[in-house]
């Protein structure tokens, strides 16, 4: 299929899938003993950390390029094809990461349904790092429905008050979303079906040879609403501050740091390339709606009094962004979209940990029962304050090289959308300090005395800043990788094979 | 050329050190460190001048990171103007970092202050050397945190912490104008330095180079608190006494008026932009003036007087006169600081109390040195002759009346105006606080000892401020005009014509004792007039400066409040019963659709995956029953 595809000897790829799912498998098996689980848990997904680390080794010279593809259905067309490049292998490293921090972080939150729990964690990472590798779209499709029922069973299962209704909601959506694009899929395998008359599912073939325009609105409507459901795009966010709020943490720093994601991933590197012509006629809505989107979700993030719902709300303004970057589609935005769903990962990842870290001691996650936090505990404080500072953009943080891309990227073809895009960066400073001032300023509020953070809870928090600030200051690395996939993807949209 | 980027790096180790270790470290150890640091940078900043060959130089660092045209870098540029400013601001922070040790003495929370002022120390530096306007971006919403920081220090009290959000925000709102000149900026040059910018301003459009030097002014005026973004700088005195020094009057606040200075040449390409800088500062000169002379609060006084003194840098660099702009930026860094610090020992003496009518002549005879200290910077502020203030204030009000132009020469009439309410509102403040007989005013029954350390601080600020003239004496003799000489060579400077310059001068030095006379009569211990009379005169017109020309109500009012409830709103209404109910909905009607549309998709297997769909969606089925 790639020429330029490094074949291996050792199937690393799919050992990214077969790792975290065995490991879940082996965590369910394991369920009576809860101890052994979380170090399971930890074992597999620090494993799954050093693999991806050391995946660049078996690439040769040239951009990063992985490759394994067997026959798999041949009656359908469908073929077991993951591949690698620079965009996928940011995802899958950042998958990784906070897969680390979201078993550490459970390590005293779950106390019961330990095996359970943590079945459900390892099979998200599975099924995120197979959407990230597919480039089948069956096989895509596969993993796109296989994800929702982790999440679904962790938000269910293990979450907080009206963790059911919540559940159900987010499934609601994304099953009528994934449908959508299911549908798309098996449409646009059929319509490519080659003169043996079975489907075809290669990415690298049906970019190739884009369908007719008038088919392309079809289908690349019916991916938009899977990822619209996603990302989410408005009008059709309004499950995400449920799922939030009602997500154990690390449930939530996997949807906003991974969940989330894959939705971006599939419009950048499936529907805007897939549809160029349908997608070019979407590209002024989508822009639209990506600046809409941060303006109404950071204005309606100020008036939440859930600290959690708080970050949800910035969490749906952020992805804009990242939509807004994906549509303008310069090289300059698309790269600053794709580093931006990195800087979101972390300092938005960084504020739920933190505000579960808090709602475990607190039993609440109500701002109104905190403040003065500096106070009581003056470690918490700081590196929550850091977090806010993050995420409000400020340079030398992770989401500024980001931001400052896709607006910039944006600002050069379209310099109304870039200023209204830069006016809504302090409408999210707005938010992030009452966030800050509600949280660790003020008078101690009735539920703003407890113990400090813990060493693990250092550790975590340590890990997170770290990455931050290294994002901020020397984003090069993360770059360069994706700067190939960018050429690419945009020479797929602009019809070049 | 090392000695340039010590300058940077020294306070930022400090504030990484106190930042990780602080909590562990005795104080004594902790206050050294911060104050080390930072005079460390200060020996670096005196190297670097000292070997300052007159030739410009940029320093590159490290790249930041590249994507295309955008590639920003780590970047310092090196000449005399970049220089002395590092000189100054590294020079009065040291002596406030000592003074902090002092005031801060019975705070709990001394690491957190000192690691917050040196990580301003390093962003502050970061504006004035950085080529990049990327990396000096870094700097700039660097400050901006640590004056959101330190104005809410004492974060127990929220209105400390809602001044600090103020300040944050609103100087967000002029950030925008920067990065969108920034993206201007990338998209026509395709580069980020400061003096590529200048250098190819000529290529540029008019109409570019007007629209981009409005922008700069508007970011300007955020950071630099003028017309209309002025609100927060009065309450940004939350901040303890010492920041309010140092951030508030000698350095952050003149970041905008410095960075309108790093591209005069560009702006001045543009008269438009020009004149707008100059209408703004002699606006903002005359406007803050007025409020200063209602102020009761010693701090308030100095914060308008402020604002009032950074709108004649703005005009003075409007009406084409950098030299004249960045002598009074270094002048009024000496006595702004000398009047703050000075209002720090008052306020230590007076328990915390800020109301200079409840002050009087025991403070005087309690702590003469403060007083005489304060008269000083009174007379450096005041513009009475030959303090610093004079010459310097003086030579902007020159050049706004040499330029050329109708608009500039009324701009000049209402500086001299506002020259004439900066002496009084000067000599109010010394008047009624070290001559006043509050009896009956309440206030603290015994004064305060003020630390020595506090008190020492004051006397190489009163020097530099009562000496600062001597930086650019006017006239044909050696020393004068010192530093035209060493800007000389730095882009965007010109020389002045000399002519009526004595004139002006003359009458500079008349209003200021005509004022002074004024001021004694109104509010001096012998005067005729009751010490208040001057405000229950006219009550309601006492009452509108007082509260900065009702500025900040409109904003609240026409911005902040309907901003809060449409938020409110936004989310109730809009999002929970409008969309929420909405998308529901479509999400079950899609759900059903899809249900009939499945027959029509042909294979096998992607039956069976709607069928697990579908199966999934049983699972909820049964949780919802059972949670029923």
């Amino acid at each position: 299929m790639n020429p330029g595809a490094a074949t291996t000897v050792f199937p690393a790829l799919s050992a990214l899938l077969i790792l975290p799912l065995a490991g879940a498998l082996v965590a369910l098996a394991l369920s009576r003993d809860a101890a052994s689980c979380r170090r399971l848990a930890l074992g597999v997904s620090l494993a799954e950390l050093a693999l991806i680390l050391a995946l660049p080794l078996l690439n040769g010279p040239g951009p990063l390029h992985l490759a394994e593809d067997f026959a798999w259905i041949s009656a359908m067309g469908a073929r077991y094809h993951l591949g690698l490049d620079g965009l996928s292998y940011v995802l899958v490293l950042l998958t990784a990461v906070l897969q680390v921090l979201a078993v550490l972080v459970s390590w005293r939150e779950v106390e019961r349904s330990v095996g359970f729990y943590f079945f459900c964690l390892l099979a998200s990472q599975a099924s995120a790092n197979g959407i990230f590798l597919a480039r089948d779209l069956f096989l895509f499709a596969l993993f796109w429905e296989f994800q929702l029922v982790p999440m679904f069973l962790l938000i269910g299962v293990f979450g907080h008050e009206e963790k059911r209704a919540a559940a159900a909601k987010f499934l609601i959506f994304s099953l009528a979303g994934g449908l959508a694009m299911l549908l798309a899929i098996a449409g646009l395998g059929l319509a490519q079906a080659g003169s043996t008359g079975l489907p075809n599912f290669s990415l690298a073939a049906l970019l190739a040879q884009p369908v007719s325009p008038g088919l392309q609105l079809w289908l690349f409507t019916g991916f938009l609403l899977a990822v619209a459901v996603k990302v989410p795009i408005l009008p059709l966010h309004t499950w995400l501050p449920d799922a939030h709020t009602q997500a154990p943490t690390a449930g939530s720093l996997i949807l906003a740091g991974v969940l989330l994601k894959t939705g971006a991933y599939a419009l950048i590197r499936l529907a805007l390339p897939l549809f160029p012509a349908a997608a070019q006629a979407a590209l002024p809505v989508l822009m639209f709606v990506g600046l809409l989107g941060l303006f109404y979700a950071s204005w309606i993030a100020l008036a939440q009094t859930d600290a959690k719902r708080l970050v949800a709300y910035s969490s749906i303004g952020h992805m804009s962004l990242v939509v807004l970057g994906a549509a303008a589609g310069s090289p300059l935005s698309l790269t600053g979209s794709m580093f931006q769903m990195l800087g979101h990962a972390l300092s938005t990842g960084g504020l739920f940990l933190m505000v579960g870290m808090l709602s475990e001691r607190a039993g609440s996650r109500e701002l109104a029962d905190f403040g003065g936090l500096w106070r009581t505990m003056p470690v918490f404080g700081a590196f929550f304050l850091f977090f806010c500072l993050a995420a409000a953009g400020l340079p030398g943080l992770c989401n500024f090289p980001g931001e400052f891309m896709i607006i910039v990227g944006t600002f050069k073809d379209h310099p109304a959308a870039g200023a209204a895009a830069f006016a809504g960066l302090v409408l999210t400073l707005v938010y992030v300090l009452r966030l800050a001032a509600a949280v660790i300023f003020g008078r101690p509020g009735k539920k703003a005395r407890h113990p400090d953070m813990t060493f693990r809870e250092v550790l975590i928090l340590s890990g997170l800043t770290a990455l931050i600030l290294l994002l901020g200051l020397h984003p090069q690395p993360v770059l360069d990788l994706l700067t190939p996939a960018v050429t690419e993807l945009l020479g797929a949209r602009e019809g070049l094979p | 050329m090392t000695a340039p980027v010590l300058t940077l790096l020294c306070p930022l180790a400090g504030a990484a050190v106190l930042a990780l270790a602080g909590r562990h470290l005795p104080r004594r150890v902790a206050e050294v460190v911060a104050v080390a640091v930072v005079l460390a940078g200060f020996v670096a900043a005196c190297a670097a001048w000292a070997g300052f060959d007159g030739q410009s130089r940029i320093l590159h660092l490290a790249s930041w990171f590249s994507v295309g045209h955008l590639a920003p870098s780590f970047s310092l540029k090196l000449d005399a103007l970049s220089l002395l400013m590092a000189l100054m601001v590294s020079g009065v922070s040291a002596l406030i970092h000592f003074y902090s040790v002092a005031y801060m003495r019975r705070d709990q929370g001394f690491v957190r202050y000192f690691c917050y002022l040196n990580l301003f120390v390093f962003s502050m530096q970061t504006i004035v050397m950085a080529d990049d306007l990327v990396f000096l971006f870094l700097g700039w919403e660097g400050v901006g945190f640590c004056s959101f920081a330190l104005i809410g220090f004492w974060s127990e009290d929220a209105a400390n912490v809602a001044a600090g959000r103020k300040a944050f925000i609103l100087t967000r709102i002029g950030d925008v104008a920067y990065l969108v000149a920034l993206a201007l900026i990338v998209t026509s040059l395709a580069s980020t330095s400061l003096t590529e910018l200048n250098a190819r301003a000529g290529l540029l459009a008019p109409d570019m180079v007007t629209l981009l030097g409005l922008l700069f002014l508007f970011a300007a005026c955020g950071k630099s608190a003028q017309l209309p973004l002025l609100v927060w700088l009065p309450d940004a005195m939350a901040a303890p006494t010492p920041v309010s020094a140092l951030i508030h009057a000698a350095t952050m606040v003149t970041a905008g008026v410095y960075l309108l200075m790093r591209l005069a040449p560009m702006i001045s390409l543009s008269p438009a932009a020009m004149l707008a800088i100059a209408a703004i500062g002699a606006l903002t000169a005359f406007f803050a003036a007025c409020a200063a002379l209602a102020q009761h609060d010693v701090k308030r006084v100095l914060a308008w007087s402020t604002v009032s003194q950074v709108g004649y840098m703005f005009l003075g660099l409007g009406a084409g006169d950098l030299t004249g702009s960045f002598f009074h930026l270094l002048v009024h860094a000496f006595f702004k600081s000398l009047l703050f610090l000075g209002a720090g020992c008052m306020i230590t003496a007076m328990h915390d109390d800020h109301d200079i009518f409840r002050m009087g002549a025991r403070l005087r005879r309690h702590a003469p040195g403060v007083f005489a200290a304060m008269v000083m910077g009174a007379c450096a502020l005041g513009g009475v002759p030959p303090a610093g203030g004079f010459f310097s204030k003086g030579r902007i009000l020159f050049a706004a009346f040499t330029a050329p132009g109708l608009a500039e020469r009324l701009l000049w009439v209402l500086a001299t105006a506002a020259a004439l309410l900066t002496v009084l509102y000067a000599f109010r403040l010394v008047f009624v606080a070290f001559f006043g007989q509050p009896a009956g005013q309440g206030g603290p029954e015994a004064l305060a000892p003020v630390p020595k350390l506090m008190l020492a601080m004051l006397w190489p600020l009163a020097l530099l401020a009562l000496a600062g003239g001597a930086l650019n004496l006017p006239g044909e003799a050696p020393w004068s005009g010192w530093l035209g000489h060493v800007l000389a060579g730095v882009p965007g400077v010109a020389a002045l014509p000399e002519d009526n310059e004595a004139l002006v001068s003359a009458l500079d030095a008349l209003i200021s004792l005509a004022g002074l006379l004024l001021a004694w009569r109104l509010w001096g211990p012998k005067n005729l007039m009751d010490w208040r009379r001057p405000a229950a005169l006219a009550p309601r017109v006492h009452a509108f400066f007082l509260s900065g020309w009702k500025l900040d109500a409109l904003y609240l009012a026409a911005v902040a409040r309907p901003y809060q409830a449409l938020a409110l709103w936004l989310w109730r209404d809009v999002d929970g019963r409008g969309l929420d109910g909405l998308a529901l909905g479509a999400a079950n009607l899609a759900g059903n659709a899809s249900r009939s549309l499945r027959r029509l998709a042909t294979g096998r297997v992607t039956a069976t995956l709607v069928m697990f769909a579908l199966g999934l969606a049983l699972i909820l089925l049964i949780f919802s029953v059972r949670a029923a």
